[in-house]
Formats: structure tokens, C-alpha cells, sequence
């Protein structure tokens, strides 16, 4: 069942400037075992060399910096020609790390010693900082080339989803394809198999054509090479496959996640050649390497003796094996059996010399040379994503591992994760949870309790954790490089809840996730506490459960990113202007100069395209009562034929959005809100509607069905004038009218109001119509001198005016009263939104309010300057421009309402100085609106 | 927020469709003393377990309508639409 096997032709890169010379289909980490590299990485915080353990994309040993990307586990990546591949957190190189000087003083470097020696004095914080940032940590990201793979995303929706592609998994993919479902089966290795793979003593015959028929089958899509990080509600799974990030979403799921071998705890058991079994057959296996020196086989079960087997049969030479069990009779020919022992320590300064021997009750037994330690002490079910996933689980002490009591909905689980360590009795479990996966999708999922087994099989009857010595460097968290002691003292320290425990001796916070440590730790935990592994418990699973590249969360970004243009779009971009961003709208921000643009508004005619604003229609009967209810101020008495200036507020009375409501039959209504704000104010009346069904009230947003543009300036009526048939004049179409008008053939809804202060139309068409409209007023503007303008021409004009932006010079505290439009809050209304907050404050002194200022020059006021009164911060300026008209800085600001009378004097901080500033009651242009009125 | 919601008029559809819109509340008489007001206004249950809430189906058919969820595990065990009579707030 082996996934390839090498043949003439090579592979060469580069590790560590040195060129390693690989198999075809070898892993970058299986061509350096053979070429005799076995020093991969440096520790975390003591720079101690590490060598291969797990080989099977668990462990952080293997940790290297690929291609310029850090942090590729080397004994997943395939080696390919031309590969430079570098140790990370070392140098010069692993072998020769200057900084593993920090192993020597790792007594003066307990758990937590940086809280402990480093807070003072304060001012050091950031020099030693910026020491810890140099010397600790895992590769780094490369600033140019950082983040540049093609990430991708893909949607799968299936009926079973089942996560393992062991023997377990397949069988349970088979089952639920069998029983009609369509399956998506999920396996981070490179093929399927699980321990099948690389253990053929396991495999029965009925099982090798398993991976084909699986990947045959039309209703299983197997996805490989991918890890599932997170279990998220209702069945959605997060899985990161390679540079690729895949969101499924299943009815059914099940966790055939099966166990991870786990490291025994003794003195130098980081060395490198010290193994996990499953390790060391896999390089036999799957890499086809072999071992340059004696192996001894540690174990309490009979996967160890499998393991030995199989190296012996590969031609590797056993220095012996050591069995914890007293009373086992297991014997392999020329193998010396030292049974009831165990290991206590591994000797050697860079790489494996020996192995120290004794008692389970710690009675020395001397030491035996060797090359490599393999380990083979029991499982760890991989039960993390069961409970993210919100199942409950229990630690069954029969098993020696947490199995689940009571399901989330939909979920399943199968094999090794409920503690079916027998192949033969997973295999049938395995097939009746797949049929039964596949039965229960299209019913409403129900959380369900199953069965387990009543011994496990994979470890001793008294599981093996931690050796009988109290040596010092016995590593519990390889990533972190916590120690069975430092574990002890945090736990001394009062750290002993598991949860405080972790955070504090940062064990299993590292990029294995708790797959090696987790289990060592509880049970260091528990015996350091005196309590059982049950009562220590475990720590919150939480996603990713494997690491993930933000660049493969992040996706691509930008590309897929809403763009929304108006009809008039190419005409701006044609005609030279700057579009800036307005949510997810494009909007013309300057064609020519601001100065040219305002002069042509103020002295002839100006066109802003106003297509971005939110255009709700409201029929029936009760509208005027809806808005009577919505807006502080009246509605009911506005005349048909009219437009009128509205607020909305909140219920805490903040002024949420403005706009206009105009009045275009006795039971029509046409309503205007802000561009930023138009999905809110489509969802407030909503909410407000769906409560009143029993209202007459026919509502349209009709946003997108109008393009809108504002003719403004003193030209502006002789220019409508030449583009319609209708009566145009003061008197016809006075300031503040509203109706309908053909204009340039096209029927349009006209609104006569000037936010730019001039005499001024906003005329709303069809949206297909809106450039024909555009280019005609221009066209009949052209003698007037006409002039388009964009965003910021628009800001300085609505500035003279005093004319605010709400969520520009307002914010989350802002109320009509203080806002200086008072006006339109009608207390005298029995109910409306807001009333009883307005209410309210309308009877306490005002705290703040927003005033127009200008200054005595023209000095530049960023938007967000201080108000100061005295040294007393008072207040901030929100919106500020130089004004043509006043020949000075003008703006708006926010100011205690003792400094808001008219001509009072108040200070800005710009930079370092303080600018005086006065306050200006009345609009800084045609303050009696003589203009806008003509 | 992985978890699904059933909008009366679309389905089934991921909660990222949909804008959560608060518990259900009684929206005080306008005459009501205004501890009633500060309380509906600013006091939230931030209840752990069961709760009648408003979603808002943002970004399809823009229905607002009535879930009944449970907080602790976003479980969503029923949907419907408004029904006229009920003081729910909005």
C-alpha cells in the first residue's frame, strides 16, 4: 500500500546551503534522514536541536522555512529540485545554533520568568522585547514575497461529511455512498489509509483495495492533503488545503479522526533519534529509509513489537526492547526483551547515544547504546475537533482517553477517536455509523449517544505518561519547551487549573496544538495536583486545530470585492475625474480644480451626480402616519407638490441619517436618505413596517431604479427651462417644491432644494435614462458656462452653508438639539422614534453643541483637532476647509456649550500650537438664503 | 457565526446573510414613566440559553422576522414571520 516508490531518477535542493540529493516522491524530511541529516530545527526558547518525531505532520520539529515560506512541515512537503530549504530559529545552522548557550542558564529562565525579571525597570520592556522578538520564535515572514500564493476558495455542500481517511473513514465513507448519500471524505495525509499506510501488519486482505474503491466510488469525492482546522455551527467545516481554503457545509458529519501516537516523557527525550513508532515505520514504509545505527524499541503495547518487527525486517539492528509490562510473554527472535522497565533518560549531546534503563518504580537498570529510541506508549484520541464541534465528552479511564457522552447534532464518530483501537472491530463500527450517517440526512439532526468499547488495546492496562526520574529537561511541550518541572512550579505558583495552567506555562499553546503535549500535561497535571486524569479535565478545544496561513483566510481579497457604479460612471471617468470610495459606490471626487468647479457653482451652474443616494417610495393611505411616527418632525401638514428637510433618530434620540421627504400625491411619498446610510434607513423602515401590517403602506426601495444629479448654481433655471416644455419659473417651482417635470424627454421627480446653497433642482430619472439626462443638461449648460463637480467641490460648498454630514460631523452622541437643528424635533407629537429621549434633553441644560467657527487666517485644520478651552480638552472640529467666501479657515466643531455663542472665542490644537477660533452662528454664505430662495 | 438560519420567505441560508436585530422587548407606552424608557432603551437581558430575537434577511428578500434561538450553542430551534398583535418592539 506503499504511495510511491523510488526509482533512478533525482531530486536535488538545497538544506542549509548544502545540496541533499532526494528519491523521486521522497518528502523533503525523508531525503534528510537518508542523507544522514537529522539535527532539523532549534528549540523554541533553549535552541536545543530537533530531530524527526512524529513524521506525520503533527509535531513542530520538523518546522522549516521553505522557498521562503516558514513554517512548512518538511515531512509533508514533497521534496522537488531547486527546493531551498532552511532550519529556522538558529544560527548559523541547527547543528552549530551560538545561541543554544540559552540551554545552559535555562535555570534562570524558569516558566513564566520573563513576567517574572523583565516589567522592571518599565522603560526596559521594549529593548528586551525587541531581544526576546530576535532570538525565540519560528521563522520569518518574508516581507516582499510574503502572502503570495494563489489562494483560492471553494464551497462544498454534501450530505456526509466524514473527516479521516484511515480504515475507519473509508469504511464509513463507503457505508454512507452505499446507503446513497453523497460523501466528502476529508484526509491530511497524501493518500488514504491512516496506519494501514505504513503498518502492514494490520492489513487484512478484504482491506488493500480499499483506498481504490474508495476513490472509485462516484458518490465519495476524496479530498486529500487537507486538514480540517475548525468545526463550526451547524456542521460547517473549515479545511486548508494547502494554499486553498475549502468551507463545507454538511447535513451529516463524522469524526474518523482516529489517535495520534504520543511521546513519552523522560530526560532528553527531545534528542534528536529519539521516535515515535509510527514515526520510525512510516520512514521505513513510506520513505524507504533505513536507520544508520541500533534502535531501541520502548513500549507497553504490542504496536511496538509490530514496529520492531518491521525495522528488523528492513535490516535494521535492534539494540533490544524494552516492555513495561512485567508479565507480557511477546518475544521476537535475536531480540533481547527487558521486560517491567522502562526508559528514564536518552543520552547524547546533538543526536541519540544511549538509552538509560529502570524500574517502573525507578530502580536503575543501566544503559544500553543505542542510536535511536523508538516509542511506542499509547494513543492520544484526536477528539479536538469533536469538541469544537459542541460534543461532550467524558475520560473513560478503561480507555484511557476522552469518548463522547453526548453528541451535537449531526455529528457521528467512528474508530481510534471512540477508542476502537482493534482494526477488525473499527472496520464494522465504522460501516454501521456510515449507513447510519447516510440514513439520518434529510431529518432534522438529533443529538444521539452511542456505544464504546470496553478496552482499548493500545496501551497498558496502567497507561505510561511520564518516566520515574525527577531530571530536569523531561519535555512535556516540545513547541514551547515546557518541562515536566516547570510544569510543577506553575502548578506551585497556584496555576493548578488546567486552564490557568496552560496560559501560564504557555503548554500546548504551541504549533502542534496540544497533539503531543496534551496528554503528557494532564497528566503531569494530575499527578502534581494528587487528583485523577478525569478530575484535572482538559482544555477548551478552540479552532484553527492546525495552523492556517492568513493569506489562506484571506483569500485574494480585492478582486472579489462589490464595485457599484452609476449610469454616469464612464462619463466621469471619460471626462477625467478622480473617483474615490463611498461604501462600496464609486463617486466623482474632483474633474478639474475644487476652486474651478466652486466657482462655476456659485457664479453659473454646476452638475453633481447623485445616483448614490438611498430613494425609498412610499404608497398608501397610512405613510403620513408611518412618518409621523418615524421622523421628530411633521409630515401630515406637508402640501402635496412639497419637499421637506427630515431627521431620523434612534430611540436614545442620536440622529441616525437626513435626508428629504417630498410629497408627490396625497398618498405618495418619495423619501431621500444619505449614500452611507441607505441600507440602514431601507432596514429601519422595515422593522417598522413588518410590526404594522394592518397599515396601508406599500414600500419600494428605489434606489437603484434612479439615477439622481443636482443642477445647482444661479444659471440653473434657465437651463432647465431650455430642456422642458413646463412652467420653470420662481413661481411655478419655488424653493422647496416637488413634482414632475419632462426634461429632455424623460420624465424625472424633481426636488427645487440646494445643499450647496444655490438655486438648485435634484432631478431623479431611470436609471437607463441617466446619462442621456447628464449629457443633455450639459449640453443646454454649455453657453451658461456649466461645470461638473465631484465630492470635494461639494464638501467646501455644503461647509459655507453649515450644512453637516451626519456620521461626518456626527457621531453615536450627537442629538438634534446639540446638532443645532433643534427645529425639527416636534415635542408636541404624542410618539415618535426618540421622543422621550428628546424629551428629555430638551429639559437639561445642553452639554456640547455644533458650531460653525472660522479663523483669523488660513491655516489648515485636520478634521479630529482638539477644542480646547484652556488646557481642558472640549471638544474636536469635524469638518474644516478654506472658504473662497469668507477668505479664511472655516468649519464645524463640536464645543461645550458655554463657548457657542455667537463670536466666542475658543482654541484648536494644531500640531504645537494652539489656533484661536470663533464661533459663527449664522452659514458663513448667504446667511439669509437670498441665493437658494431666488 | 457558521450557524444557519431558516428565513420564512428563502430557506435554509448562513447566518452572515442575515443582521441580528435584538431580543423582542416591549416598546414602552409613550406616557410611561421614564424608568420604563431608560430600561427598554439602554438594558439588554444578554440572556445564556433561549431567547425570542429579530433577524433581518440583509442581504436576500430584506424580511425582518421572529427566531427563536438558543445563545449558548446558536442553535436555532424556530423561525416565523410577524403576526399582527404582538408587541415585540421595532
Amino acid at each position: 500500500m506503499a504511495d510511491h516508490s523510488p526509482s533512478t531518477g533525482q531530486v536535488e535542493f538545497q538544506f542549509n546551503g548544502k545540496t541533499i540529493v532526494a528519491a523521486p516522491g521522497q518528502t523533503i524530511a525523508g531525503a534528510l534522514h537518508a542523507a544522514g541529516e537529522h539535527v532539523l530545527s532549534s528549540s523554541f526558547k533553549y535552541h536545543r536541536p530537533r530531530g524527526l518525531l512524529c513524521v506525520s505532520g503533527r509535531c513542530p520539529n520538523c518546522l522549516c522555512t521553505v522557498d521562503g515560506t516558514p513554517n512548512e512541515r518538511i515531512c509533508q512537503t514533497p521534496a522537488r529540485t531547486g527546493m531551498q530549504v532552511k532550519s529556522q530559529n538558529a544560527w548559523p545552522s541547527p547543528k552549530l545554533d551560538v545561541l543554544r548557550v540559552f540551554n545552559r542558564f535555562s535555570r534562570f529562565m524558569p516558566v513564566g520568568f520573563y513576567y517574572k525579571s523583565m516589567y522592571k525597570p518599565r522603560w526596559m520592556w521594549p529593548i528586551w522585547e525587541k531581544l526576546i522578538r530576535r532570538i525565540t520564535g519560528l521563522g520569518t515572514i518574508d516581507p516582499v514575497h510574503g502572502g503570495d500564493g494563489d489562494y483560492e476558495k471553494r464551497n462544498i455542500f454534501t450530505d456526509v461529511a466524514i473527516i479521516g481517511g484511515g480504515l475507519a473513514g473509508m469504511q464509513a465513507a463507503l457505508a454512507a455512498a452505499e446507503g446513497g448519500a453523497r460523501v466528502v471524505l476529508i484526509d491530511d495525509q497524501p493518500g488514504l489509509g491512516g496506519h494501514l499506510r505504513y503498518d502492514p501488519d494490520l492489513v487484512r486482505a478484504e482491506w488493500t483495495e480499499l483506498p481504490l474503491r474508495t476513490a472509485a466510488n462516484h458518490r465519495i469525492e476524496v479530498i486529500n492533503g487537507a486538514t480540517v482546522f475548525g468545526a463550526y455551527e451547524d456542521r460547517y467545516l473549515g479545511v486548508r488545503q494547502g494554499e486553498r481554503l475549502l468551507r463545507i457545509r454538511a447535513a451529516q458529519v463524522v469524526v474518523a479522526t482516529g489517535a495520534w501516537e504520543r511521546p513519552y516523557v523522560f530526560e532528553n527525550n527531545d534528542l534528536p533519534g529519539v521516535l515515535l513508532a509510527s514515526g520510525a515505520q512510516r520512514l521505513v514504509r513510506l520513505e524507504h529509509c533505513t536507520f544508520d545505527g541500533p534502535v531501541l524499541v520502548v513500549t507497553d503495547n504490542a504496536q511496538g513489537y509490530r514496529a520492531a518487527r518491521q525495522l528488523k525486517g528492513a535490516g535494521v539492528t535492534l539494540a533490544g526492547l524494552v516492555d513495561t509490562r512485567a508479565d507480557s510473554t511477546e518475544a521476537i527472535d535475536g531480540v533481547t526483551i527487558h521486560r517491567g522497565q522502562t526508559i528514564t533518560a536518552a543520552t547524547g549531546s546533538s543526536h541519540v547515544t544511549g538509552a538509560k534503563l529502570a524500574t517502573l518504580a525507578g530502580e536503575k537498570k543501566g544503559t544500553i547504546g543505542c542510536r535511536w529510541i523508538v516509542q511506542a506508549l499509547g494513543f492520544t484520541a484526536a477528539t479536538s475537533l469533536l469538541y469544537q464541534a459542541g460534543c461532550s465528552l467524558e475520560y473513560d479511564p478503561a480507555l484511557d482517553q476522552p469518548v463522547v457522552k453526548k453528541y451535537a447534532a449531526g455529528y457521528w464518530s467512528t474508530g481510534a477517536v471512540n477508542g476502537f483501537h482493534d482494526p477488525q472491530a473499527a472496520s464494522a463500527e465504522a460501516r454501521s455509523v456510515g449507513a447510519a450517517a447516510a440514513a439520518a440526512v434529510g431529518s432534522q439532526p438529533v443529538p444521539r449517544v452511542v456505544e464504546r468499547p470496553t478496552s482499548s488495546g493500545a496501551t497498558a492496562v496502567e497507561p505510561n505518561y511520564v518516566a520515574p526520574t525527577s531530571a530536569k529537561k523531561q519535555f512535556v511541550c516540545l513547541c514551547e519547551d515546557v518541562t515536566v518541572k516547570d510544569v510543577g512550579d506553575a502548578i506551585d505558583e497556584g496555576y493548578s487549573n488546567i486552564e490557568t495552567l496552560k496560559r501560564y506555562s504557555t503548554v500546548s499553546m504551541g504549533p502542534c496544538q496540544g497533539k503531543m503535549c496534551q496528554a503528557a500535561a494532564i497528566a503531569v497535571c494530575a499527578r502534581h495536583n494528587k487528583q485523577t486524569i478525569a478530575q484535572t479535565g482538559v482544555t477548551t478545544a478552540r479552532p484553527p486545530d492546525q495552523p492556517v496561513p492568513l493569506g489562506v483566510l484571506a483569500g485574494r481579497g480585492v478582486q472579489f470585492t462589490l464595485v457599484r457604479q452609476t449610469a454616469m460612471h464612464d462619463w466621469h471617468v471619460r471626462n477625467g475625474a478622480t473617483m474615490s470610495d463611498a461604501g462600496n459606490w464609486k463617486r466623482p471626487g474632483v474633474y478639474t480644480t475644487v476652486e474651478q468647479e466652486y466657482d462655476a457653482v456659485r457664479n453659473r451652474a454646476g452638475l453633481i451626480d447623485v445616483s448614490t443616494l438611498g430613494k425609498l417610495d412610499l404608497r398608501g393611505e397610512d405613510v403620513s402616519k408611518l412618518l409621523e411616527y418615524i421622523y421628530p418632525n411633521k409630515f401630515a401638514n406637508l402640501p402635496v407638490g412639497r419637499v421637506r428637510y427630515g431627521v431620523i433618530c434612534g430611540e436614545d434620540g442620536i440622529i441616525l441619517d437626513d435626508g428629504t421627504v417630498s410629497r408627490l400625491g396625497s398618498e405618495r411619498y418619495f423619501i431621500t436618505t444619505t449614500t452611507g446610510n441607505a441600507d440602514a434607513i431601507d432596514s429601519w423602515f422595515r422593522s417598522t413596517l413588518v410590526c404594522r401590517p394592518q397599515w396601508d403602506i406599500r414600500f419600494t426601495n428605489v434606489s437603484t431604479s434612479f439615477a439622481a444629479m443636482n443642477l445647482a448654481g444661479p444659471c440653473s433655471r434657465e437651463i432647465l427651462a431650455k430642456l422642458t416644455t413646463s412652467d420653470v419659473s420662481a413661481e411655478r417651482w419655488p424653493y422647496l417644491a416637488a413634482g414632475e417635470l419632462t426634461i429632455a424627454g424623460v420624465k424625472a421627480t424633481v426636488l427645487r432644494i440646494g445643499f450647496v446653497g444655490e438655486l438648485g433642482y435634484e432631478i431623479h430619472v431611470p436609471t437607463q435614462y441617466g446619462l442621456h439626462v447628464w449629457e443633455a443638461i450639459l449640453e443646454a449648460g454649455r453657453e451658461f458656462g456649466i461645470a461638473p463637480f465631484g465630492l470635494e467641490a461639494q464638501r467646501l460648498l455644503r461647509l459655507e452653508k453649515k450644512h453637516f454630514l451626519p456620521g461626518v460631523d456626527t457621531d453615536a452622541l450627537s442629538n438634534p438639539l446639540e446638532a443645532d437643528i433643534g427645529w425639527v424635533v416636534k415635542l408636541e407629537k404624542p410618539d415618535f422614534i426618540g421622543r422621550h429621549s428628546l424629551d428629555r434633553v430638551s429639559q437639561r441644560p445642553l452639554r456640547q453643541k455644533l458650531v460653525g467657527f472660522r479663523l483669523q487666517d488660513s491655516t489648515p485644520i485636520e478634521a479630529g483637532s482638539l477644542v480646547l478651552s484652556g488646557t481642558k480638552v472640549t471638544g474636536r472640529v469635524t469638518s474644516s476647509g478654506n472658504s473662497p467666501a469668507v477668505g479664511t479657515t472655516i468649519g464645524l466643531a463640536w464645543v461645550a456649550a458655554d463657548q457657542a455663542h455667537d463670536g466666542a472665542r475658543f482654541e484648536i490644537r494644531v500640531r504645537d500650537s494652539n489656533v484661536p477660533a470663533f464661533v459663527h452662528e449664522a452659514p458663513f454664505y448667504d446667511p439669509a438664503g437670498e441665493r437658494l430662495k431666488s | 457565526m457558521a450557524f444557519q438560519i431558516e428565513c420564512p420567505n428563502c430557506g435554509v441560508r448562513p447566518a452572515w446573510e442575515f443582521h441580528y436585530g435584538g431580543a423582542t422587548r416591549n416598546r414602552p407606552e409613550p406616557q410611561a414613566p421614564s424608568a420604563d424608557w431608560v430600561e427598554y432603551i439602554y438594558s439588554r437581558s444578554n440572556t445564556r440559553g433561549e431567547e425570542s430575537e429579530w433577524w433581518y434577511h440583509r442581504s436576500a428578500c430584506k424580511l425582518w422576522f421572529l427566531a427563536e434561538r438558543d445563545t449558548s450553542t446558536n442553535h436555532v430551534l424556530e423561525t416565523r414571520r410577524f403576526e399582527a398583535q404582538e408587541n415585540v418592539g421595532g
